[in-house]
């Protein structure tokens, strides 16, 4: 452990976080840009330097990227990756609020929080966690992604069937291409682009980013300055000025206030983003639906969720201390989800440094790195030069997490001018960076093809008011999700008890359809009382 | 004044395209590309960046990876083969090539390609749990004759190379390939998880893909598919040959151009090439992943493919292979699933009248004309930005849509040349992605 401290408290070390702090807020700010591309970019500069140098860059460049990419994920409603897709609408609502500086404050400090707690988590637990991870089989993987897709039907706003039909939108979507279970084509009508099938990225820009613009085009000529879209200023957001209290001071008192929904939000994180695959999409939904289900109780009694409009001055009504804005369930959902998304990067090194089987894409590229280095991954690493590695990982993550405060900051501030700028000039270059960034991530046409037509699937949804944040975790879940059950089913000859066979599976199975019945169950229960 | 300073700033970038319209010099005078069919983070990318960094500092100009991934390979190699013969997009090959053309999900073949030069061979290997009953494949080939329905595999997608490789053995010890039961997954890494939670009973996948379990000795490898002993990196497991089994499979990966390069190109990416495969710190990266390293000049490597494509494709066109492609819940199970789910979903919303339009107010015939300019740029944006280069297209489409949404011609001029260069420096120069030059040479 005091070798860690030196070998992190290093110069060299301290000024690589600081310089990937920077880059990471750079890179994830920008629409499209993924923490991947980031962390593929500075391989080859990895070679180059120690593992400890390396791994330093890569773990703050992708904790301050997955915080940055709420900036534009907030202010343009464009989210950065499928696990900030959760949370895109509401904070987004927010800021037509005008309260965009304390919906991103909020997710700064949260997002920090998240990522301490998931750095103490990784230091305590690591090992005992990966012993859980190693009882994930291909049925247990079924039921979490079917755990994952009921939080983002309870966790979304309205009505659930809505939520359901466009998840189910999504589901279909996935099925686009070259099935990874038969490993045979579908829905492709002859278009070799298509075989691939429609990737997250590009759908996503234009589900969210691209039906934004459209519909505030629309609007336009009534509403130059999208007054609908943003209204004045809150007076909480007006009255306490520019400085650094209305960024921080609020979100840090309302830290302290919701300390405990914290830690449960970053605990949720840590432990689903550990498994392998779309852990860390899941975990920002599954804490999403626990944080509303919670807020629910607390805020309205139950029942019904209420829309921000008539929910916000409700709990006004109750708050009792004047200076202090009142507790807010849209935020305090938003709260909840990117404090799991943050720690949930955290849970990735789990498999990553017991097993050396990568949690994620990332994780993958810092094996590939670590090899580079001649430091294999996996249970010697804890013993090897009495784990001043891991014990320096840690450490990192920790550092990483608190740079990210004062450079998240100055990035809050730049980010939240644009919302002074007039539409006529906003909407086309939020337009442009669609386009860039539909296309930059497999540098192919076609992506833009397919942002346009998501888009217009996105206003057209928009205007049904179906959800868009389940569609993309569709998209993203669908194909994994068929893996494992056309997997399952043929292994077991089309029986069905095969999903409950062994004690793990029958544990995830029943909470599962524990949640995805409860609704229809509660809804007979009460009708049968009325009659 | 504002007119006059776009005036300037329209002058000053014609000048700075007509400067970079300069006549052709000698290849390579701009950034190559090479195409990665595979994701990043997996060892084919990992290559790529390699031979990426190397091939820059011997040819003097960027050379950049593209992961053009998805379809098992079919994105990244369709692509490779019909990009522009002229060198300066190479496609980092894998021997899906030799396989998704018998399968008929593409036209492509290695005969789309010129290979420049082949660096790495791995072959296939067999891997069970550290507490596995069997200790060698004649124990395994025991246990598959007395109970052939048990056995339970992964290793990569359904049809896959390595799913190939052990249905190959299978038929090669007499046995039928249609009983072995493959567990489709996305690749090594997912299937070592399920070797290790038990869901399956044997991976097949390359030696360095499983490494780092059996450093761990979490995993046993039972043989590799290979004629020789895979040395330096694992000289302790043995080949299928030395147990008696003639059978022998794996894959490798080679850079290529498409078919009508000419000569000249390949007279500088060939040489280059094989200086770089052959530098000491490419060699070391190899052993260190542990990958096997070789060179194939074109002419080998041309060989190879072949004969790897002759094996494969009668290994695929076999009827015991045609029998294990017939799965019994198919292709169409989970869209019929998922239909079903969705006329439920529906007919449920329809019936509680769920189904209502967001009541805003009526948008006007202005702000539908505003509505089709916005998709009409992502239109043009599409169809132009090839032909016409980046930096035009973007600028003018966006001078274009400030200025149809109000802004004055001037100040729509200057903002958008104030947005399409940061954006061009960004994306083209610090991230690298492949913007097209088009007609003015930027």
């Amino acid at each position: 452990m005091t070798g860690a401290v030196h070998a992190v408290l290093d110069p060299g070390v301290l000024m690589i976080i600081v310089l990937a702090a920077v880059y990471g807020v750079f890179i994830g700010a920008i629409p499209g840009l993924t923490a991947t591309m980031a962390v593929a970019l500075l391989v080859p500069v990895t070679f180059h330097l120690d593992p400890v140098h390396a791994i330093a860059a890569v773990v703050t460049l992708v904790a301050c990227a997955i915080f940055a990419g709420d900036i534009p994920n907030t202010l343009l409603r464009i989210p950065g990756t499928p696990s900030s897709a959760a949370y895109t609408d509401d904070v987004h609502a927010l800021v037509k609020r005008g309260l965009q500086e304390r919906a991103l404050g909020t997710c700064l400090v949260f997002s920090v929080a998240g990522g301490l707690v998931g750095a103490v988590v990784l230091m305590l637990f690591a090992q005992s966690l990966a012993r859980l991870a190693a009882l994930f089989g291909t049925v247990e993987y079924f039921w979490l992604y079917l755990l994952g897709l009921g939080s983002a039907v309870a966790a979304s706003r309205g009505s659930p069937l809505r939520a359901a039909l466009g998840l189910i939108l999504g589901l279909a979507l996935s099925t686009v291409g070259l099935s990874t279970a038969h490993g045979s084509e579908r829905f492709t009508f002859g278009i070799a682009e298509l075989y691939r099938g429609i990737n997250f990225i590009p759908a996503m820009i234009g589900l969210f980013g691209l039906s934004e613009v459209l519909r505030n085009l629309l609007v336009l000529d009534r509403h130059p300055d999208g007054a609908t879209a943003r209204g004045s200023p809150d007076q909480d957001g007006g009255k306490l000025g520019k400085g650094l209290g209305s960024v921080f001071g609020l979100a840090l008192s309302e830290l302290w206030r919701r300390k405990r929904a914290a830690l449960r939000s970053a605990g949720i994180g840590a432990s689903v983003g550990m498994l392998p695959g779309a852990g860390a999409d899941i975990a920002a939904w599954v804490s999403l639906g626990v944080s509303r289900r919670l807020s629910r109780d607390t805020h309205a009694g139950g029942g019904k969720c209420l829309s921000p409009e008539i929910a916000a001055p409700l709990s006004a009504s109750r708050g009792t201390d004047p200076s202090q804005p009142p507790p807010d369930p849209l935020l305090e959902g938003v709260a909840d989800a990117t404090a799991a998304n943050n720690s949930a990067l955290a849970g990735a090194w789990v498999p990553t440094l017991v097993f050396g089987i990568p949690g994620d894409s990332v994780t993958a590229l810092v094996i590939g790195i670590l090899m580079m280095k001649d430091v294999m991954p996996g249970p010697d690493i804890f013993e090897r030069e009495g784990g001043v590695l891991v014990y320096s990982v840690y450490l990192i993550f920790l550092l990483a997490n608190l740079v990210l405060l004062p450079v998240g900051f100055l990035a809050i501030k730049a980010g939240a001018a644009l919302v002074r700028v007039p539409h006529r000039i906003l909407l086309p270059i939020i337009l442009l960076f669609c386009v860039m960034g539909a296309y930059a991530v497999n540098s192919s046409y076609f992506d833009i093809g397919v942002m346009l037509a998501m888009g217009l699937l996105g206003f057209v949804l928009d205007q049904w008011r179906i959800p868009l944040g389940p569609v993309v975790l569709g998209i993203v879940l669908g194909a994994p999700l068929e893996e494992r059950f056309i997997g399952t089913l043929n292994a077991s000859e089309g029986s069905l008890l095969a999903f409950f066979e062994r004690p793990q599976s029958l544990a995830l199975g029943v909470l599962c359809l524990a949640l995805w019945l409860s609704p229809v169950a509660t809804a007979g229960w009460r009708r049968w009382r009325r009659a | 004044m504002l007119p006059r300073t776009a005036l300037g700033l329209l002058a000053g970038l014609l000048f700075l395209g007509l400067s970079g319209c300069r006549a052709e010099g000698e290849f390579p005078d701009r950034p190559i590309f090479i195409l990665c069919p595979w994701g990043a983070g997996g060892g084919t990318d990992r290559c790529s960046r390699q031979i990426a960094v190397l091939l820059e500092q011997d040819l003097g100009v960027n050379v950049n990876v593209i992961n053009a991934t998805g379809g098992q390979g079919v994105t990244g190699h369709s692509r490779g083969a019909r990009a522009r013969p002229d060198g300066y997009t190479m496609t980092m090959m894998t021997v899906e090539l030799n396989m998704l053309h018998w399968r008929g999900l593409t036209d492509v073949t290695h005969e789309s390609f010129v290979p420049l030069a082949l660096f790495n061979r791995d072959a296939a290997a067999l891997f069970v749990r550290a507490d596995a009953p069997w200790q060698t494949l004649q124990e395994l080939e025991g246990h598959i004759k007395t109970s052939p329905d048990t056995l339970k595999a992964s290793g990569t997608s359904q049809g896959g190379i390595w799913h190939l490789a052990l249905a190959g053995w299978y038929a090669a010890i007499g046995e039928d390939p249609a009983r072995l039961s493959w567990l489709s997954s996305q690749g090594a890494a997912p299937s070592m998880t399920e070797l290790l939670a038990g869901t399956v009973d044997v991976v097949a996948c390359s030696l360095p893909e499983a490494a780092v379990q059996m450093a761990a000795g979490k995993v046993r490898c039972l043989g590799v598919m290979s004629p020789e002993r895979v040395t330096p990196r694992f000289p302790d497991v043995p080949t299928f040959e030395e147990q008696g089994y003639d059978w022998s499979l794996g894959g490798w990966r080679a850079l290529g151009v498409p078919r009508d390069t000419p000569e000249e190109i390949l007279d500088v990416l060939v040489p280059a090439l094989k200086r770089v495969v052959h530098t000491a710190e490419f060699r070391e990266f190899m052993a260190r992943q542990g990958f096997d390293w070789r060179y194939e000049d074109p002419k080998t490597a041309r060989a190879t493919l072949v004969h790897a494509d002759r094996a494969l494709g009668e290994l695929i066109r076999s009827d015991a292979f045609a029998s294990i492609r017939r799965a019994r819940f198919g292709a169409m199970v989970y869209p019929s699933v998922l239909a079903l789910a969705f006329g439920g979903v529906l007919a449920a919303l329809v019936a509680k009248r769920g189904l209502k339009r967001t009541g805003s107010d009526r948008p006007t015939v202005k702000g539908w004309v505003h509505f089709a300019e916005g998709i009409g740029f992502v239109v043009l944006f599409i169809l132009l930005v090839r032909p016409v280069g980046f930096l035009l297209t973007g600028g003018v489409l966006l001078g274009l849509l400030f200025w149809r949404l109000g802004v004055s011609h001037a100040r729509a001029t200057v903002l958008a040349a104030l947005v399409v260069l940061p954006v061009y420096v960004v994306f083209h120069i610090l991230l690298r992605v492949d913007l097209p030059r088009g007609l003015l040479g930027w």
